[in-house]
């Protein structure tokens, strides 16, 4: 069945979660739809030195519970979060063991920086404790491309395997291509998205270090807003072909409607407004949506001074007059920068915010900061009819994602 | 200028694509185009020079960082700081 474009149509069949404010969608989403903070004093790491000392850690993660197999529980951090997303994801979407037709089938999960903790178990041992030998699974912990072949693994997916890279547009780009390659024909199943173990002692001291971490809460787009919150997480959706989907009595929770990505090709940490704004635009016009079609944008919103005045400049140059009526919001103050897994926990409130027309909110919202000038749903999430969703995600580099989900087709 | 400020006079310079021929202590770090990025280089390199912490957020307004001369008073300012903490120590 094509879509509008003529392409063969995605829909969402599963979606999994693992956050500061929850571990499984429904627990992330109640405690989103309350406005439940998830930022916290650090508990998992050594403190010393360290002057930031909140994070979104997730908490009480039990991989014996979540993700039972022998080499989930070998794994790092980072592949045991992707492994209990993709298995909740998995069992939404109809399937305990392998999918029937593996070689039709893609495991598309990346992250930002794979199993740092692994890597920074190994140097202590080497560097600091002179052992003559790392621990054997150092390499295969370590990889960030790990999380996919674990999860092709779990489920006999043969097709396309690998992790997306792009810092915090990892899982959008993950989704992107997985979409793309559904409707290409290459494949009729995927799982993607992202996952994020960020909360180490080495990933600590090097944000710390670039200055942009803020020692008490993430407000995004509000006027105390004083920097960014790292966070733990992932974020995974099952997408699947809608005929592939039906024919197996698959119960489609959204459609993926619309995918655009840009580079700025500019500056490593400094955003330009063209880059986010042809990527939502590209994103529209792969969707063939109007922007006044848009009534929720789940922002990257990452409480920095210069990502939350640039991301609303780039609505409001490719929204124009609807800029004022769509509904804005930024979870990460809820759950955090879940950096590369961001845009795949993100996904999963676009997907929940479309099922149950209800906003999330952004929370800790004192008054909008300069320049910041849209609605951005402070403090109380709201209900609202949401047709079209879209998460933005942009990364270090000038990395742009956009991607626009609709209801489940009638 | 004395050796504390020919030192971060030095460090600007080593950050800096193409460092003017002077730096003077009422230099605005902004007509040095200085950015972010580069004040977090500048301020690791400035800690490590003289073994000091310096509280600094890229997200907030610091006057600390208006000027080269405003910069070398606090970092004065923070060597004080250790000095008198290591003699009460």
């Amino acid at each position: 069945m094509a879509g509008p474009n003529g392409a063969r149509r995605v829909v969402i069949t599963g979606q999994g979660v693992v956050s500061a404010i929850g571990i499984g969608v429904d627990t992330f989403w109640a405690n989103m739809r309350r406005g439940v903070c998830g930022i916290g004093p650090i508990t998992n790491i050594p403190l010393q030195d360290l002057y930031i000392t909140i994070a979104g850690e997730v908490k009480d993660f039990d991989p014996r519970e979540r993700c039972p197999s022998k080499p989930f529980m070998l794994a790092d951090r980072y592949s045991q979060f992707a492994g209990s997303a993709a298995i909740e994801a998995m069992k939404q979407a109809g399937y305990d063991g392998p999918v029937s037709d593996g070689h039709r089938a893609a495991s598309i999960i990346g992250s930002g920086i794979g199993g740092l903790g692994t890597i920074e178990n190994g140097y202590v041992d080497l560097f600091i404790h002179k052992k003559k030998a790392t621990h054997p699974l150092t390499l295969l912990r370590s990889i960030g491309s790990s999380a996919a072949a674990h999860v092709s693994i779990e489920y006999g997916m043969k097709g396309p395997c690998f992790g997306t890279v792009s810092a915090c547009s990892t899982a959008a780009h993950a989704i992107g291509l997985t979409f793309q390659m559904i409707r290409a024909g290459m494949v009729d199943i995927g799982i993607a998205g992202a996952s994020e173990a960020c909360v180490t002692f080495g990933s600590m001291r090097s944000w710390q270090a670039m200055r942009v971490l803020s020692p008490e809460g993430c407000w995004p787009f509000s006027k105390h807003r004083n920097g960014t919150v790292l966070a733990e997480g992932a974020g995974i959706l099952v997408l699947e072909e809608l005929e592939h989907a039906l024919a197996r009595g698959a119960t489609p929770l959204a459609e993926l409607v619309g995918f655009g990505m840009t580079s700025d090709a500019a500056d490593m940490v400094n955003p330009s407004i063209e880059g986010p704004s042809v990527a939502m635009q590209i994103a529209l016009d792969d969707a063939r949506l109007a922007p006044g079609d848009i009534d929720y944008i789940n922002a990257h919103g990452t409480a920095t001074t210069v990502n939350d005045i640039n991301e609303t400049r780039a609505i409001r140059r490719v929204f124009g007059k609807d800029a004022d009526k769509v509904s804005v919001s930024s979870t990460k103050s809820m759950h955090g920068h879940c950096l590369g897994a961001g845009g795949g926990v993100e996904a999963v409130a676009c997907i929940k915010a479309i099922s149950e027309n209800f906003v999330p909110a952004t929370i800790g919202f004192d008054e909008p900061g300069e320049e910041c000038d849209l609605d951005y749903t402070p403090n109380e999430g709201r209900s609202r009819e949401i047709t079209y969703a879209m998460s933005n995600s942009f990364a270090f580099g000038g990395l742009n994602a956009a991607l626009v989900f609709g209801p489940p087709p009638a | 200028m004395d050796d504390v400020a020919n030192k971060i006079v030095s460090i600007l310079k080593k950050n800096m694509k193409e460092p003017p021929e002077t730096i003077a202590l009422d230099t605005k770090l902004s007509d040095l185009e200085i950015e972010s990025l580069d004040l977090a280089v500048i301020v690791f390199d400035i800690e490590d020079t003289f073994g000091i912490q310096i509280p600094y957020n890229a997200n907030e307004e610091m006057q600390d960082f208006a000027t080269v001369g405003s910069v070398v008073e606090r970092v004065k300012s923070l060597i004080g700081d250790k000095g008198a903490a290591g003699a009460a120590a």
